[in-house]
Protein backbone atom coordinates (compact mmCIF):
# COMPACT_ATOMS: atom_id res chain seq x y z
CA UNK A 1 0.00 0.00 0.00
CA UNK A 2 3.00 2.39 1.00
CA UNK A 3 4.19 1.37 -2.42
CA UNK A 4 1.03 3.24 -4.28
CA UNK A 5 1.35 5.96 -1.96
CA UNK A 6 4.71 6.38 -2.51
CA UNK A 7 4.18 6.62 -6.89
CA UNK A 8 1.07 8.66 -6.69
CA UNK A 9 2.72 11.32 -8.39
CA UNK A 10 3.26 9.01 -11.17
CA UNK A 11 0.02 7.72 -11.56
CA UNK A 12 -1.19 11.00 -11.30
CA UNK A 13 1.03 11.52 -14.78
CA UNK A 14 -0.16 8.24 -15.98
CA UNK A 15 -3.87 9.40 -15.52
CA UNK A 16 -2.36 12.97 -17.02
CA UNK A 17 -1.71 10.93 -20.09
CA UNK A 18 -5.02 8.94 -20.14
CA UNK A 19 -7.16 12.03 -19.84
CA UNK A 20 -5.14 13.82 -22.29
CA UNK A 21 -5.64 11.19 -24.94
CA UNK A 22 -9.52 10.57 -23.99
CA UNK A 23 -10.49 14.36 -24.68
CA UNK A 24 -8.43 14.94 -27.63
CA UNK A 25 -9.47 11.97 -29.15
CA UNK A 26 -13.17 12.56 -27.88
CA UNK A 27 -13.17 16.04 -29.29
CA UNK A 28 -11.60 14.72 -32.82
CA UNK A 29 -14.62 11.62 -32.78
CA UNK A 30 -16.69 13.80 -31.97
CA UNK A 31 -16.30 15.78 -35.11
CA UNK A 32 -15.72 12.66 -37.72
CA UNK A 33 -18.49 11.20 -36.11
CA UNK A 34 -20.62 14.11 -36.98
CA UNK A 35 -19.59 14.56 -40.91
CA UNK A 36 -19.27 10.80 -41.93
CA UNK A 37 -23.54 10.47 -40.12
CA UNK A 38 -23.88 13.53 -42.32
CA UNK A 39 -22.34 11.71 -45.49
CA UNK A 40 -23.82 8.79 -44.96
CA UNK A 41 -27.36 10.65 -45.08
CA UNK A 42 -27.69 12.83 -46.94
CA UNK A 43 -23.76 12.79 -48.96
CA UNK A 44 -23.80 12.13 -53.00
CA UNK A 45 -23.23 8.11 -53.36
CA UNK A 46 -19.70 7.61 -53.52
CA UNK A 47 -19.36 9.37 -50.21
CA UNK A 48 -21.69 7.46 -48.83
CA UNK A 49 -20.01 3.95 -49.68
CA UNK A 50 -16.70 5.17 -48.71
CA UNK A 51 -18.42 6.50 -45.26
CA UNK A 52 -19.70 3.45 -45.01
CA UNK A 53 -16.59 1.46 -45.63
CA UNK A 54 -15.08 3.48 -43.05
CA UNK A 55 -17.14 2.67 -40.43
CA UNK A 56 -17.27 -0.95 -41.50
CA UNK A 57 -13.58 -1.32 -41.09
CA UNK A 58 -13.29 0.62 -37.95
CA UNK A 59 -16.34 -1.15 -36.56
CA UNK A 60 -14.61 -4.69 -37.68
CA UNK A 61 -11.20 -4.68 -36.82
CA UNK A 62 -9.90 -4.38 -33.09
CA UNK A 63 -8.65 -1.38 -31.80
CA UNK A 64 -5.26 -2.58 -31.20
CA UNK A 65 -4.93 -3.67 -34.71
CA UNK A 66 -5.75 -0.15 -35.66
CA UNK A 67 -3.27 1.68 -33.29
CA UNK A 68 -0.43 -1.21 -34.36
CA UNK A 69 -1.33 0.04 -38.27
CA UNK A 70 -0.96 3.51 -37.54
CA UNK A 71 1.65 3.41 -34.99
CA UNK A 72 4.60 1.18 -36.98
CA UNK A 73 2.84 0.11 -39.95
CA UNK A 74 2.75 3.48 -41.79
CA UNK A 75 6.68 3.66 -40.57
CA UNK A 76 6.78 1.51 -43.48
CA UNK A 77 5.95 4.37 -45.95
CA UNK A 78 8.05 6.85 -44.26
CA UNK A 79 5.19 8.09 -42.18
CA UNK A 80 6.46 8.04 -38.39
CA UNK A 81 4.21 9.49 -35.77
CA UNK A 82 4.92 10.52 -32.32
CA UNK A 83 3.61 7.19 -29.77
CA UNK A 84 0.93 10.53 -28.69
CA UNK A 85 0.08 10.93 -31.80
CA UNK A 86 -0.56 7.76 -33.12
CA UNK A 87 -2.75 7.29 -30.22
CA UNK A 88 -4.97 9.96 -30.50
CA UNK A 89 -5.44 9.44 -34.21
CA UNK A 90 -6.11 5.53 -33.94
CA UNK A 91 -8.62 6.24 -31.15
CA UNK A 92 -10.07 9.35 -32.97
CA UNK A 93 -11.16 7.31 -36.62
CA UNK A 94 -12.21 4.37 -34.03
CA UNK A 95 -14.28 6.14 -31.61
CA UNK A 96 -15.00 8.33 -34.65
CA UNK A 97 -16.78 5.25 -36.49
CA UNK A 98 -18.63 4.22 -33.75
CA UNK A 99 -20.11 8.01 -32.60
CA UNK A 100 -20.80 8.19 -36.36
CA UNK A 101 -23.42 5.18 -36.00
CA UNK A 102 -25.10 6.75 -32.95
CA UNK A 103 -25.48 10.32 -34.52
CA UNK A 104 -26.86 9.04 -37.30
CA UNK A 105 -29.45 7.27 -35.21
CA UNK A 106 -30.17 10.69 -33.62
CA UNK A 107 -30.78 12.43 -36.74
CA UNK A 108 -32.95 9.70 -38.43
CA UNK A 109 -35.18 9.68 -34.65
CA UNK A 110 -36.15 13.40 -35.11
CA UNK A 111 -39.55 13.56 -36.71
CA UNK A 112 -40.01 14.31 -40.38
CA UNK A 113 -42.09 16.92 -39.41
CA UNK A 114 -39.33 19.06 -38.33
CA UNK A 115 -37.67 19.40 -41.16
CA UNK A 116 -40.65 19.98 -43.22
CA UNK A 117 -41.52 22.81 -41.15
CA UNK A 118 -37.70 24.24 -41.28
CA UNK A 119 -38.03 24.06 -44.95
CA UNK A 120 -41.36 25.33 -45.22
CA UNK A 121 -40.02 28.74 -43.50
CA UNK A 122 -37.90 28.75 -46.33
CA UNK A 123 -34.53 27.38 -45.03
CA UNK A 124 -31.67 25.84 -47.25
CA UNK A 125 -31.50 22.30 -45.71
CA UNK A 126 -28.05 22.91 -44.50
CA UNK A 127 -30.06 25.65 -42.01
CA UNK A 128 -32.55 23.07 -41.37
CA UNK A 129 -29.95 20.89 -40.20
CA UNK A 130 -27.75 23.13 -38.54
CA UNK A 131 -31.19 25.31 -36.47
CA UNK A 132 -33.75 22.55 -36.13
CA UNK A 133 -32.47 19.27 -36.68
CA UNK A 134 -28.79 19.01 -34.84
CA UNK A 135 -29.95 20.50 -31.77
CA UNK A 136 -32.87 18.11 -31.54
CA UNK A 137 -30.28 14.70 -32.28
CA UNK A 138 -27.62 15.91 -29.84
CA UNK A 139 -30.25 15.71 -26.99
CA UNK A 140 -31.37 11.98 -28.53
CA UNK A 141 -27.51 11.09 -29.09
CA UNK A 142 -25.88 12.19 -25.47
CA UNK A 143 -26.93 8.74 -23.95
CA UNK A 144 -25.33 6.68 -26.35
CA UNK A 145 -22.18 9.15 -27.07
CA UNK A 146 -21.37 9.17 -23.16
CA UNK A 147 -21.34 5.56 -23.08
CA UNK A 148 -18.92 5.58 -26.22
CA UNK A 149 -16.44 7.87 -24.53
CA UNK A 150 -16.59 6.18 -21.25
CA UNK A 151 -15.74 3.49 -23.26
CA UNK A 152 -13.13 5.48 -24.86
CA UNK A 153 -11.64 6.35 -21.33
CA UNK A 154 -10.93 2.57 -20.61
CA UNK A 155 -9.74 1.43 -23.71
CA UNK A 156 -7.23 3.94 -23.62
CA UNK A 157 -5.55 1.65 -21.56
CA UNK A 158 -4.55 0.04 -25.31
CA UNK A 159 -2.08 2.58 -26.48
CA UNK A 160 0.41 1.32 -23.92
CA UNK A 161 1.17 -1.09 -26.60
CA UNK A 162 2.53 1.73 -28.66
CA UNK A 163 4.17 3.14 -25.82
CA UNK A 164 1.68 5.79 -24.10
CA UNK A 165 2.81 6.38 -20.54
CA UNK A 166 -0.39 6.53 -19.76
CA UNK A 167 -2.32 4.75 -16.47
CA UNK A 168 -1.89 1.17 -17.69
CA UNK A 169 1.72 1.61 -18.49
CA UNK A 170 2.71 3.49 -15.67
CA UNK A 171 1.36 0.80 -13.61
CA UNK A 172 3.59 -2.18 -15.45
CA UNK A 173 6.70 0.18 -15.03
CA UNK A 174 6.15 -0.18 -11.33
CA UNK A 175 5.37 -3.97 -11.12
CA UNK A 176 8.56 -4.49 -13.22
CA UNK A 177 10.39 -1.90 -10.58
CA UNK A 178 8.76 -3.32 -7.58
CA UNK A 179 8.23 -6.69 -8.17
CA UNK A 180 4.63 -6.96 -6.82
CA UNK A 181 1.35 -6.96 -9.15
CA UNK A 182 -1.52 -6.27 -6.81
CA UNK A 183 -1.57 -3.00 -5.18
CA UNK A 184 -0.56 -1.49 -8.54
CA UNK A 185 -3.12 -3.28 -10.65
CA UNK A 186 -5.52 -2.07 -7.64
CA UNK A 187 -4.39 1.37 -8.16
CA UNK A 188 -5.11 2.01 -11.74
CA UNK A 189 -8.59 0.11 -11.52
CA UNK A 190 -9.52 2.88 -8.78
CA UNK A 191 -8.06 5.85 -10.60
CA UNK A 192 -9.97 4.07 -13.96
CA UNK A 193 -13.07 3.95 -11.74
CA UNK A 194 -13.07 7.26 -10.02
CA UNK A 195 -12.33 9.04 -13.72
CA UNK A 196 -15.86 6.89 -15.59
CA UNK A 197 -17.66 8.78 -12.41
CA UNK A 198 -16.47 11.88 -13.23
CA UNK A 199 -17.45 11.16 -17.02
CA UNK A 200 -20.84 10.30 -16.09
CA UNK A 201 -21.66 13.35 -13.64
CA UNK A 202 -20.46 15.50 -16.60
CA UNK A 203 -22.66 14.15 -18.84
CA UNK A 204 -25.34 13.92 -16.51
CA UNK A 205 -25.44 17.94 -15.97
CA UNK A 206 -25.39 18.33 -19.63
CA UNK A 207 -28.09 15.93 -20.37
CA UNK A 208 -29.95 17.66 -17.69
CA UNK A 209 -29.62 21.41 -18.79
CA UNK A 210 -30.63 20.57 -21.96
CA UNK A 211 -33.44 18.22 -20.89
CA UNK A 212 -34.57 21.63 -19.31
CA UNK A 213 -35.51 23.28 -22.11
CA UNK A 214 -38.06 21.03 -23.23
CA UNK B 1 -51.13 33.88 -57.42
CA UNK B 2 -51.42 29.99 -58.01
CA UNK B 3 -51.74 27.96 -60.46
CA UNK B 4 -50.60 24.42 -61.13
CA UNK B 5 -50.82 23.13 -65.07
CA UNK B 6 -50.88 18.97 -65.71
CA UNK B 7 -49.67 18.57 -61.89
CA UNK B 8 -49.12 14.91 -61.24
CA UNK B 9 -47.64 13.10 -58.74
CA UNK B 10 -46.58 9.42 -58.50
CA UNK B 11 -45.38 7.80 -55.02
CA UNK B 12 -43.22 4.78 -57.08
CA UNK B 13 -46.30 3.36 -58.98
CA UNK B 14 -49.15 4.36 -57.06
CA UNK B 15 -50.20 7.82 -59.27
CA UNK B 16 -51.76 10.08 -56.06
CA UNK B 17 -52.63 13.33 -58.27
CA UNK B 18 -53.57 13.14 -61.67
CA UNK B 19 -53.37 16.26 -64.46
CA UNK B 20 -54.42 18.91 -61.65
CA UNK B 21 -55.12 22.18 -63.14
CA UNK B 22 -55.75 24.13 -60.17
CA UNK B 23 -55.77 28.30 -60.23
CA UNK B 24 -56.20 30.76 -57.32
CA UNK B 25 -56.50 34.15 -57.16
CA UNK B 26 -54.71 36.37 -54.46
CA UNK B 27 -57.47 37.26 -51.65
CA UNK B 28 -59.08 33.80 -52.91
CA UNK B 29 -60.17 31.50 -49.52
CA UNK B 30 -59.78 28.02 -51.39
CA UNK B 31 -60.83 24.97 -49.29
CA UNK B 32 -59.61 21.90 -50.56
CA UNK B 33 -62.50 19.19 -49.90
CA UNK B 34 -62.58 15.40 -50.28
CA UNK B 35 -62.45 11.56 -48.68
CA UNK B 36 -58.87 10.52 -47.39
CA UNK B 37 -56.00 9.61 -49.96
CA UNK B 38 -57.98 11.63 -52.26
CA UNK B 39 -54.72 14.25 -52.88
CA UNK B 40 -55.68 17.22 -51.12
CA UNK B 41 -52.56 17.40 -48.66
CA UNK B 42 -49.89 16.00 -51.50
CA UNK B 43 -51.47 18.65 -53.44
CA UNK B 44 -50.78 21.16 -50.88
CA UNK B 45 -47.19 19.50 -50.30
CA UNK B 46 -46.38 20.08 -53.87
CA UNK B 47 -47.34 23.49 -54.08
CA UNK B 48 -44.61 24.27 -51.56
CA UNK B 49 -42.10 21.45 -52.58
CA UNK B 50 -42.12 19.34 -49.85
CA UNK B 51 -43.18 16.44 -52.49
CA UNK B 52 -41.37 17.04 -55.76
CA UNK B 53 -43.82 17.02 -58.99
CA UNK B 54 -44.06 13.97 -61.21
CA UNK B 55 -44.95 15.54 -63.88
CA UNK B 56 -46.56 19.56 -64.74
CA UNK B 57 -45.69 22.49 -63.49
CA UNK B 58 -46.74 24.77 -61.02
CA UNK B 59 -46.77 28.66 -60.18
CA UNK B 60 -46.67 30.14 -57.39
CA UNK B 61 -46.52 34.25 -57.17
CA UNK B 62 -44.86 34.22 -60.25
CA UNK B 63 -42.24 31.63 -59.96
CA UNK B 64 -42.42 28.82 -61.78
CA UNK B 65 -41.42 25.44 -61.29
CA UNK B 66 -41.58 22.71 -64.00
CA UNK B 67 -40.88 18.98 -63.42
CA UNK B 68 -39.24 18.98 -67.05
CA UNK B 69 -36.69 21.67 -65.21
CA UNK B 70 -33.13 20.33 -64.12
CA UNK B 71 -33.05 19.19 -60.25
CA UNK B 72 -31.13 21.90 -59.45
CA UNK B 73 -33.06 24.82 -60.89
CA UNK B 74 -36.08 23.41 -59.05
CA UNK B 75 -34.98 22.85 -56.11
CA UNK B 76 -33.80 26.97 -56.28
CA UNK B 77 -37.15 28.23 -57.28
CA UNK B 78 -38.78 26.07 -54.66
CA UNK B 79 -36.86 27.50 -52.28
CA UNK B 80 -37.99 30.83 -53.58
CA UNK B 81 -41.71 29.89 -53.54
CA UNK B 82 -41.30 28.70 -49.90
CA UNK B 83 -40.10 31.99 -48.84
CA UNK B 84 -43.26 33.61 -50.19
CA UNK B 85 -45.51 30.86 -48.43
CA UNK B 86 -46.40 29.85 -44.79
CA UNK B 87 -47.52 26.48 -44.28
CA UNK B 88 -49.57 25.04 -41.43
CA UNK B 89 -49.26 21.13 -40.51
CA UNK B 90 -51.75 18.84 -38.96
CA UNK B 91 -49.25 18.29 -36.39
CA UNK B 92 -48.11 21.52 -35.58
CA UNK B 93 -44.61 20.52 -36.15
CA UNK B 94 -43.22 23.36 -33.72
CA UNK B 95 -39.85 23.07 -32.84
CA UNK B 96 -39.74 21.77 -28.94
CA UNK B 97 -36.10 23.10 -28.23
CA UNK B 98 -37.52 26.25 -28.92
CA UNK B 99 -39.79 28.61 -26.44
CA UNK B 100 -42.97 30.27 -28.16
CA UNK B 101 -41.12 33.47 -29.31
CA UNK B 102 -38.29 31.20 -30.38
CA UNK B 103 -40.17 29.56 -32.73
CA UNK B 104 -41.66 32.48 -33.98
CA UNK B 105 -38.87 34.22 -34.29
CA UNK B 106 -36.93 31.39 -36.25
CA UNK B 107 -37.70 32.36 -39.63
CA UNK B 108 -36.37 35.41 -39.16
CA UNK B 109 -33.55 35.27 -37.76
CA UNK B 110 -31.81 32.46 -39.39
CA UNK B 111 -33.66 32.87 -42.96
CA UNK B 112 -33.88 36.36 -43.32
CA UNK B 113 -31.30 37.59 -40.99
CA UNK B 114 -33.01 40.06 -39.19
CA UNK B 115 -31.70 41.00 -35.91
CA UNK B 116 -32.61 38.88 -32.62
CA UNK B 117 -34.33 41.74 -30.85
CA UNK B 118 -36.16 43.22 -33.85
CA UNK B 119 -37.13 39.17 -34.86
CA UNK B 120 -38.82 39.53 -30.69
CA UNK B 121 -40.56 42.34 -31.17
CA UNK B 122 -42.27 41.71 -34.54
CA UNK B 123 -42.21 37.85 -32.51
CA UNK B 124 -44.54 39.35 -29.68
CA UNK B 125 -46.28 41.23 -32.54
CA UNK B 126 -48.05 38.44 -34.15
CA UNK B 127 -48.30 36.08 -30.95
CA UNK B 128 -50.57 39.00 -29.79
CA UNK B 129 -52.14 38.41 -32.82
CA UNK B 130 -53.43 35.07 -32.13
CA UNK B 131 -53.92 35.77 -28.40
CA UNK B 132 -50.44 33.62 -26.73
CA UNK B 133 -48.50 37.05 -25.65
CA UNK B 134 -48.50 35.55 -22.40
CA UNK B 135 -47.17 31.89 -23.28
CA UNK B 136 -44.08 33.66 -25.22
CA UNK B 137 -41.68 32.17 -23.08
CA UNK B 138 -43.17 28.62 -22.40
CA UNK B 139 -42.00 25.58 -24.18
CA UNK B 140 -43.98 24.11 -26.81
CA UNK B 141 -44.94 20.91 -24.77
CA UNK B 142 -46.77 22.90 -21.96
CA UNK B 143 -49.31 24.26 -24.39
CA UNK B 144 -52.74 22.45 -25.61
CA UNK B 145 -52.93 21.57 -29.35
CA UNK B 146 -54.83 24.57 -30.17
CA UNK B 147 -52.32 26.83 -28.52
CA UNK B 148 -49.75 25.22 -30.48
CA UNK B 149 -51.26 25.03 -33.90
CA UNK B 150 -52.04 28.68 -32.61
CA UNK B 151 -48.12 29.58 -32.28
CA UNK B 152 -47.59 27.81 -35.47
CA UNK B 153 -49.90 30.15 -37.64
CA UNK B 154 -47.77 33.14 -36.03
CA UNK B 155 -44.56 31.66 -37.04
CA UNK B 156 -45.67 30.84 -40.48
CA UNK B 157 -47.20 34.69 -40.47
CA UNK B 158 -43.73 35.98 -39.39
CA UNK B 159 -42.57 35.33 -42.73
CA UNK B 160 -44.85 37.66 -44.16
CA UNK B 161 -45.92 35.33 -46.90
CA UNK B 162 -48.07 35.84 -50.04
CA UNK B 163 -49.98 32.57 -49.59
CA UNK B 164 -51.05 30.25 -46.46
CA UNK B 165 -51.31 26.92 -47.00
CA UNK B 166 -52.91 25.37 -44.08
CA UNK B 167 -52.78 20.89 -44.31
CA UNK B 168 -55.37 19.99 -42.26
CA UNK B 169 -54.96 22.60 -39.25
CA UNK B 170 -57.63 21.10 -36.81
CA UNK B 171 -58.24 17.68 -37.35
CA UNK B 172 -55.40 16.44 -34.94
CA UNK B 173 -57.14 18.43 -32.26
CA UNK B 174 -59.68 17.99 -29.53
CA UNK B 175 -63.28 19.26 -30.46
CA UNK B 176 -63.62 21.87 -28.21
CA UNK B 177 -59.96 23.46 -29.39
CA UNK B 178 -61.38 23.61 -33.36
CA UNK B 179 -62.72 26.42 -32.61
CA UNK B 180 -60.18 29.24 -31.06
CA UNK B 181 -58.57 28.26 -34.46
CA UNK B 182 -60.68 28.54 -37.06
CA UNK B 183 -61.41 32.09 -35.64
CA UNK B 184 -57.56 33.14 -36.25
CA UNK B 185 -57.78 31.59 -39.55
CA UNK B 186 -61.08 33.46 -40.28
CA UNK B 187 -59.68 36.84 -39.15
CA UNK B 188 -56.58 36.07 -41.21
CA UNK B 189 -59.01 35.48 -44.26
CA UNK B 190 -60.50 38.81 -43.26
CA UNK B 191 -57.67 40.86 -43.39
CA UNK B 192 -57.40 39.59 -47.16
CA UNK B 193 -54.67 37.07 -47.07
CA UNK B 194 -54.49 34.00 -49.67
CA UNK B 195 -55.57 30.58 -48.48
CA UNK B 196 -55.57 27.31 -48.90
CA UNK B 197 -56.90 25.55 -46.51
CA UNK B 198 -57.22 21.00 -47.15
CA UNK B 199 -59.83 20.76 -43.98
CA UNK B 200 -62.74 18.16 -42.88
CA UNK B 201 -64.68 21.85 -41.25
CA UNK B 202 -67.73 22.03 -43.53
CA UNK B 203 -68.72 24.84 -41.64
CA UNK B 204 -65.75 26.58 -42.24
CA UNK B 205 -65.57 26.15 -45.86
CA UNK B 206 -69.55 27.13 -45.88
CA UNK B 207 -68.83 30.39 -44.02
CA UNK B 208 -64.94 31.58 -44.83
CA UNK B 209 -64.18 30.21 -48.25
CA UNK B 210 -65.11 31.58 -51.26
CA UNK B 211 -64.44 28.34 -53.64
CA UNK B 212 -64.07 24.96 -52.85
CA UNK B 213 -62.43 22.58 -54.80
CA UNK B 214 -63.21 19.03 -54.51
CA UNK B 215 -61.23 16.33 -54.67
CA UNK B 216 -61.86 12.50 -55.24
CA UNK B 217 -58.92 9.75 -56.87
CA UNK B 218 -56.62 12.55 -57.23
CA UNK B 219 -57.94 14.55 -59.77
CA UNK B 220 -60.43 17.48 -59.19
CA UNK B 221 -64.26 16.58 -59.65
CA UNK B 222 -65.67 19.86 -59.17
CA UNK B 223 -65.28 23.41 -58.40
CA UNK B 224 -67.40 26.10 -57.26
CA UNK B 225 -68.58 28.32 -54.82
CA UNK B 226 -69.26 27.36 -51.11
CA UNK B 227 -73.07 27.73 -51.95
CA UNK B 228 -73.65 26.04 -55.00
CA UNK B 229 -71.07 23.60 -54.24
CA UNK B 230 -73.36 22.63 -50.74
CA UNK B 231 -76.97 23.41 -52.58
CA UNK B 232 -76.25 22.34 -56.03
CA UNK B 233 -73.28 19.88 -56.48
CA UNK B 234 -73.42 19.13 -60.06
CA UNK B 235 -71.51 15.63 -60.22
CA UNK B 236 -72.51 12.64 -58.92
CA UNK B 237 -68.99 12.12 -56.82
CA UNK B 238 -70.00 15.16 -54.92
CA UNK B 239 -73.19 14.14 -53.90
CA UNK B 240 -72.07 11.00 -52.29
CA UNK B 241 -69.69 12.26 -50.47
CA UNK B 242 -71.76 15.05 -49.00
CA UNK B 243 -74.24 12.46 -48.61
CA UNK B 244 -71.76 10.12 -46.37
CA UNK B 245 -70.28 13.37 -44.51
CA UNK B 246 -74.30 14.68 -43.82
CA UNK B 247 -75.84 11.71 -42.64
CA UNK B 248 -74.96 11.94 -38.58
Amino acid sequence: MELVFENIPFFLKGAYYTLYVTVISMFFAFIIGLLVAIARLKGPMWLRLIARFYVSIMRGTPLLVQLFVIYYGLVDYGVTLGSLTAACLGLSLNAGAFLSETFRGAIQAVPKGQMEAAYATGMTPAQAMRRIIFPQAVRIAIPPMGNTFIGMLKETSLVAAIGVTELLRSAQLLVSQYAVNMPFYLAIGVIYWIMSIGFSAILEQVERRLARAY
Amino acid sequence: MITTTGLTKRFQQNEVLTNIDLHVDAKDIVVLLGPSGSGKSTLLRCLNGLEELSGGQIEVNGIVVNSADPLRVQRARVLEIRRQTGMVFQQFNLYPHKTVLGNVMEGLVTVKKIKRDEAAERGRILLDRVGLSDKQDAYPSRLSGGQQQRVAIARALAMEPEVMLFDEPTSALDPELVGEVLSVMKELAEEGMTMLVVTHELKFARNVANKIVFMADGSIVEEASPQAFFEHPTQERTRRFLQQITEF
